[in-house]
């Protein structure tokens, strides 16, 4: 074998090597979907709650359990067949620990009439912030650290503001860390299963 | 090494050379553990060579292999061991000393 073509084989493999390393840390990575899901979710429940006392009650109640089914059900799908990774377990983790909070802190709050906009927007910001930054760092990735700034920014402004503030603080980062991020977030995922290429050997 | 067989490397471990081999302990060495169907989608290759690879790779101890039944569906879970990633650290280093040999030469 002459050098070149030596040169040139010896970097395939590696090249082989890290693509295919990379692809398993990858393939756990469908979760865009549960942003958009969830996004959608909390603007629903908010148009319902505003339509009257019957909304008022059963608007978030109903949206965040009927959220919650379609995420499991959704989630058995998207994990079915796709392998366990120490990273993927990692962000799952953050995810699941942080829903179950939020979930059992609103119903809570809900079910006990002492929900209160500002303090509700205030610990949802906070605890999305939280998720969201802790994601981040462990897959560097500064786009999901700028919606755990713009969550951040969301109880700040519940802390301090109005009422009417703080809701449409919890709209905009609904829409731009929920909506926007995933939907951004199924595009980076459905252009990295194009890219990713099989081995014939 | 100069002969007319087209590109090849003697000196590397001969279990992991195969290049179906090398990308199944490379994708396990990124996961977990790995279904049969999710390394056959990510390598392209059909069910009896991949058995037929994986197979060599277990015999050399460099992956393990679990049967299951999951909704009542069988499984088959693939892990790289220690040794696997073991070898395969090796075999990385070896590439990269021949390609500092090869760029040298």
């Amino acid at each position: 074998m002459n050098a070149n073509a030596e040169e040139f084989e010896i970097k395939d493999r590696l090249k082989l090597i890290e693509s295919m390393m990379a692809e398993g840390r990858h393939s756990t990575e469908n979760w865009g979907w549960t942003f958009v899901l969830w996004g959608v979710a909390y603007f629903i429940a908010t148009a319902w709650s505003s339509l009257g006392a019957n909304g008022k009650v059963l608007a978030w109640p109903v949206t965040m359990i009927a959220a919650a089914i379609i995420t499991v059900f959704g989630a058995a799908r998207t994990k079915n067949g796709q392998p366990e990774t120490t990273l993927g377990r990692a962000v799952g983790a953050v995810w699941s620990a942080m829903g179950m909070s939020l979930f059992i802190l609103l119903m809570s709050l809900g079910w006990s009439h002492h929900y209160d906009t500002n303090v509700a927007v205030a610990i949802i910001g906070a605890m999305l912030g939280t998720a969201n930054a802790a994601c981040s760092f462990m897959l560097k990735w500064k786009m999901q650290f700028a919606c755990a700034v713009a969550w951040l920014a969301s109880t700040i402004v519940a802390c301090f503001g109005t009422e009417a503030q703080a809701f449409i603080a919890f709209l905009v980062a609904t829409f731009f860390c929920q909506i926007v991020f995933g939907v951004y977030a199924m595009i980076c995922e459905s252009r990295r299963r194009r890219q990713g290429g099989a081995v014939h050997a | 090494m100069h002969d007319e067989r087209g590109p090849e490397l003697p000196e590397l471990n001969p279990v992991i050379h195969g290049k179906l081999r090398l990308a199944l302990l490379s994708l396990l060495a990124g996961v977990e553990e790995a279904e049969f169907t999710w390394l056959r989608g990510k390598t392209a290759s059909t069910d009896g060579n991949l058995g037929a690879q994986l197979m060599k790779l277990e015999e050399a101890g460099y992956v393990s292999v679990e049967k299951k039944f999951v909704q009542r569906k069988p499984q088959t879970i693939y892990r790289i061991t220690g040794a696997g990633r073991a070898a395969l650290a090796e075999y990385v280093q070896a590439l990269k000393q021949l390609l500092g040999a090869a760029i040298n030469e």
